[in-house]
């Protein structure tokens, strides 16, 4: 055939056969990319505003998170998991203050780091209200140490 | 050839687009979409309805490792704990009366039924080949209850204490196996509500046997559609769940009812009295719940030593949520009470007629009743075998001595054959020596005999 | 040059494609394609001689890799999360079903093609001298295709996987002498298990393909010493038959092609040793006859891959692989089929388990395996050939026969039964 013809041809051949390899890899990644994981799920609720007391937040060794609840200023998550290496911090109420038995950090109630090792502050998680009235927590929705719920009594 | 090249890559192309788009458009992001739109006319502001839309679709999935489960129903089943969506059409409507069995912890098959592993109507649903479990009908789904609260009873679900109630007595056990104990003429159901989760077909088994299994020998009982539905309710509830450590702690409902079962069962009235009714040897139980507090009766029923050394209590070895139970029915324990389970209790008896009465126990509880009737008339069908039916037995005395009645229930007894061209009868008399001990295969003979009509004078 | 060019020539390194030196390199510098030769015969290029089945069946086992590999990353070999990862594949995982479609429907392909290129080697009598090895390493090739669908058929680990293994392996232990310890040593115990399941999965994604792909080299490699694809010789032109000489076999009249060497094509001298030639040397005749690998045989072998990829991806689309309920070692479906390629042999097996499931088919193997030592008549011509071609036509059609007996016409109990029966096995 003529030689045209075939470079016409063969160049739009080739175009949508790259086309298709460039579609491909890129399902390959999706096809990678977990749908579902097997894993506790990243939102999920704690129970109602009524469950949680004033005062000293509530540990959720689950979860990992402590629960805050001011009387004035609402409910915040805070993650108990030191921004180190991981280990799970303990609530100290004596000093108001997150202490990790793994490497001596120390953070404030508002999760900013005082002392250690630590890099960065704890995380806060967003919390919110479902419509059935119970406290969820979205742990892949961080927000800054100042987010507060308000809960109408 | 170059056309056909060109031609193979554009098809290909094609396909790849087509497959990657068929991945892409599954029905359960169009119910997400749907549902974010309900939601987002419900919600007061734009801020929040744009919110409402911009929500990315997502299979949303329950891990019961406990349940040995996975429930991915509120993909579709997205307005489940939401009161707002109370009058929502499906799937989107809100489930009232969850608590305690709420999605997050119980998910939604254990229940339901279905197939909690798919993310499509169909599948999910279960109504599909290849899954033994599909979606319950309304009617049906309390019967579910009795896949984990197996003892006592389930507020709510009579059905099920009649089915069991209605079972025990009505001799299926005859033919039937259940945890181990039961003849081989039919089916072992200790797992029947694993295997057979259809319920219209299990109450029309029980209304009309041979419609549904042509071939079965299984005789008509005769039973009302309310008994029918009742022992479908016990059969579905008929499975053995493996379940972590949570929810068998919390299986059995601490309720006063189910307490006042163990009560009965354990023969407290043997050691205690309430109110003076009863005997001396234990405590009076009347109001000791208002004497002391749970905690303490809880530890008085695991250890009793530990409370009273030197008592002669016995450590009964009964999980959490029954010693609950019992402590919950002692809140509400009357002398009224304490009489009817006095009344109730066995009469002291000669030991002649203590024998009849285990013999009668047992010709009921192991389901001889079943073939041979309540009245011991036999007449069930039993086709080709000499005299067409099961025999009564109250004649069996002219026919057979004591000894070699005792013989026959021992090793069973095949019943001989009408014609040999056609198949064999399909009942027989099976072998109890495996499963009934000699005594209480004599007590049986002792009732049997006390029952024999004498012959009328030549 | 700049150093863009210095870049690109550093790992392009062959003279540009216009050339002839440049098309001849792309082949014998490049370390994937260096398998073909610089130039090939024009008849080998003919569709319908070889229908290009061997390609077909090689491109389909490259699919099987690409899409098993893939399948891999979901999946794992324990009873009985292997079927709740089966289901995930189905429901969760984006292009799941797809995938699992195209590794199923391509397995079943490479059955049924690596089968039609052994019937077609054997019509063109290609396995006659020199080739007489390759044609049993083929075999080979062939019953590791049967084993690598049959250890894949267990991994879904539901009732049709787990009954249709219960049964192939039953089959295997009626060998005399080793057929227990056969099983024994497939199964990891005295009947399918987890154990069954692990093995299963080893010898499906690692034992087995390496296996298929060392034997493969090898028979490329020979296809290639034996003088390259098969091609119609017995069309040759009289005057060109004339010249061609025998070689090994001076005796024999028949004619086998020959080296005439040429003056314009480039060789590479290995050594230079004393003694007669055993096989081909290289394959050219004259220049007309042969045209470059590139663009002409590579393209045509592009063509036939693309081919092979956009039908299974068809297929793939619009059929699923079907997928029964969790195997349950306590309930059979009645009937339990083996693997439809397997299911030959059931029926075999059904008339006599020692005879039909370990005498014929060893017998079967061994003389397939000896088919170009027994049959002694040199000529490929098919008028020459009319006893052979008719023997192996009755072999294959028996085959197809007992496969399509023991499929449509076998129902519960294995009685025979109409073939529109539905036969519902798991209910």
């Amino acid at each position: 055939m003529k030689r045209r013809s075939f470079i016409g041809w063969g160049t739009a051949g080739l175009a949508a056969l790259w086309s298709a390899v460039g579609v491909s890899l890129g399902a390959v990644v999706r096809f990678l990319t977990p749908s579902v994981y097997y894993e506790p799920p990243q939102t999920f609720k704690i129970g109602n505003p009524s469950d949680f007391p004033l005062g000293p937040p509530t540990f959720l060794a689950d979860e990992k998170i402590f629960v805050f609840r001011d009387r004035d200023k609402g409910f915040a998550v805070a993650s108990a998991v030191c921004t180190h290496l991981g280990c799970t911090v303990g609530y100290s109420q004596s000093d108001e203050r997150f202490h990790c038995p793994c490497h001596g950090s120390v953070f404030g109630a508002n999760g900013a780091v005082q002392h250690g090792p630590a890099p960065r502050p704890l995380e806060w998680f967003e919390v919110t209200l479902a419509r059935d009235g119970q406290l969820s927590v979205d742990k892949d929705k961080v927000v800054p140490a100042a987010y507060r719920l308000m809960v109408e009594r | 050839m170059p056309q056909f090249f060109f031609a193979l890559s554009l098809i290909g192309l094609v396909l790849i687009l087509a497959a990657v788009w068929q991945a892409s458009t599954p029905t359960w992001k169009t119910y997400q979409r749907d549902f974010h739109q309900l939601e987002a006319q419900g919600e007061p502001n734009s801020l929040a309805k744009a919110a409402a839309l911009a929500t990315p679709p997502v299979i949303h999935q329950v891990l019961l490792t406990g349940l040995q489960r996975v429930d991915r129903c509120t993909t579709c089943h997205l307005g489940v704990d939401d009161p707002t969506m109370k009058n929502a059409a499906q799937p989107f409507r809100f489930h009232p009366n969850l608590a305690p069995h709420t999605p997050a912890k119980f998910g939604c098959t254990i229940c339901h039924g279905g197939q909690g592993l798919a993310t499509d109507k169909a599948n999910a649903h279960g109504r599909v080949p290849f899954w033994q479990e599909p979606l319950l009908p309304k009617d049906y789904i309390r019967a579910s209850c009795g896949r984990c609260h197996k003892e006592g009873e389930v507020p709510g679900v009579p059905e099920l204490t009649e089915g069991r109630r209605l079972f025990e007595t009505q001799g299926c056990r005859g033919c039937h196996k259940l945890n181990g104990v039961g003849g081989s003429i039919g089916p072992d159901l200790t797992e029947e509500g694993a295997s057979r989760r259809f319920p219209e077909w299990l109450e029309r088994h029980f209304l009309t046997p041979s419609a549904v299994s042509p071939s079965s020998p299984m005789p008509n009982f005769n039973f009302t559609k309310e008994q029918a539905r009742a022992l479908t309710y016990y059969m579905l509830s008929l499975t053995s769940e493996e379940m972590g450590t949570y929810y068998s702690s919390v299986r059995l409902i601490p309720s006063a009812s189910y307490g006042r079962e163990l009560f009965v069962e354990k023969n407290c009235i043997a050691c205690h009295n309430i109110g003076g009714v009863g005997a001396k040897n234990g405590p009076d139980l009347l109001g000791v719940t208002k004497q002391h507090s749970t905690g303490w009766l809880d530890e008085q029923l695991v250890n009793p030593e530990l409370v009273y050394p030197g008592s002669i209590m016995p450590a009964y070895d009964l999980a959490t949520n029954a010693r609950k139970a019992i402590v919950a029915y002692m809140a509400s324990a009357t002398p009224d009470d304490a009489q009817l389970i006095l009344s109730q209790r066995a009469k002291p008896l000669t030991p002649q007629d203590a024998a009849i009465e285990a013999g009668k126990q047992n010709f009921s509880r192991f389901g001889c009743v079943g073939c041979h009737g309540l009245q011991l008339q036999g007449g069930v069908p039993n086709p080709n075998s000499q005299g067409g039916e099961v025999p009564s037995l109250l004649h069996a005395s002219d026919d057979y001595t004591k000894e070699e009645v005792i013989t026959i229930i021992r090793n069973g007894k095949v019943p001989p054959t009408e014609n040999t061209a056609k198949p064999a009868p399909p009942l027989y008399m099976p072998s109890w020596k495996s499963v009934l001990s000699d005594e209480d295969i004599n007590r049986i003979a002792d009732y049997l005999w006390s029952l024999q009509k004498k012959k009328d004078g030549w | 040059m700049n150093p863009i060019q210095d870049l690109w020539q550093s790992i392009v390194r062959r003279d540009p494609l216009s050339t002839d030196k440049g098309k001849s390199e792309l082949v014998f510098l490049n370390v994937w394609l260096h398998i073909h030769p610089a130039k090939v015969k024009r008849e080998n290029l003919k569709l319908k001689h070889t229908w290009y089945l061997g390609f077909i069946t090689f491109f389909l086992f490259l699919i099987l890799v690409t899409t098993g590999v893939a399948l891999m990353f979901y999946y794992r070999p324990n009873a009985p999360q292997a079927y709740q990862d089966v289901k995930d594949l189905q429901f969760v995982v984006f292009l799941g079903p797809f995938l699992r479609n195209m590794h199923r429907w391509a397995a079943h392909g490479m059955v049924i093609s690596v089968f039609f290129h052994m019937c077609r080697v054997f019509y063109t009598g290609s396995y006659k001298r020199p080739r007489q090895f390759n044609w049993m390493i083929g075999v080979f090739l062939f019953l590791v295709t049967l084993g690598l669908s049959f250890t894949g058929y267990l991994l879904p680990w539901d009732q049709l996987a787990f009954w249709a293994i219960t049964v192939g392996t039953n089959i295997g232990s009626y060998a005399p002498l080793v057929g227990k310890q056969l099983r024994e040593l497939l199964l990891g115990g005295h009947s399918v298990g987890e154990a069954a399941l692990l093995r299963f999965y080893v010898l499906h994604v690692a034992v087995l393909p390496g296996v298929m792909v060392l034997l493969t080299m090898v028979h490329f490699w020979r296809v290639r010493k034996d003088g390259g694809l098969s091609r119609p010789v017995w069309k040759l032109e009289p005057e060109k038959a004339e010249k061609l000489v025998t070689i090994g076999a001076p005796e024999a009249p028949a004619p086998l092609s020959v080296a005439l060497a040429s003056k314009d094509k480039t060789y590479g001298l290995m050594e230079v040793v004393t003694g007669k030639p055993i096989f081909e040397t290289v394959t050219a005749e004259e220049e007309e006859d042969t045209t470059f690998s590139y663009p002409y045989a590579f393209f045509r072998e592009a063509v036939a891959l693309m081919a092979t990829v956009t039908g299974v991806m068809a297929i793939s689309l619009f059929w699923n692989a079907p997928l029964e309920e969790l195997a349950n070692p306590a309930k059979t479906p009645n009937p339990a089929k083996a693997p439809w390629y397997f299911l030959g042999l059931q029926e075999l097996v059904s008339h006599s388990a020692l005879l039909g499931g370990v005498v014929v088919p060893a017998l079967a193997v061994l003389a397939l395996l000896a088919v170009p030592y027994l049959d002694t008549n040199p000529s490929r011509r098919p008028a020459d050939r009319k006893w052979a071609n008719r023997a192996f036509t009755i072999f294959v059609v028996v085959n197809v026969v007992l496969i399509v007996v023991g499929t449509f016409f076998r129902g519960p109990g294995w009685a025979l039964v109409a073939p529109w029966t539905h036969i519902s096995g798991a209910e």
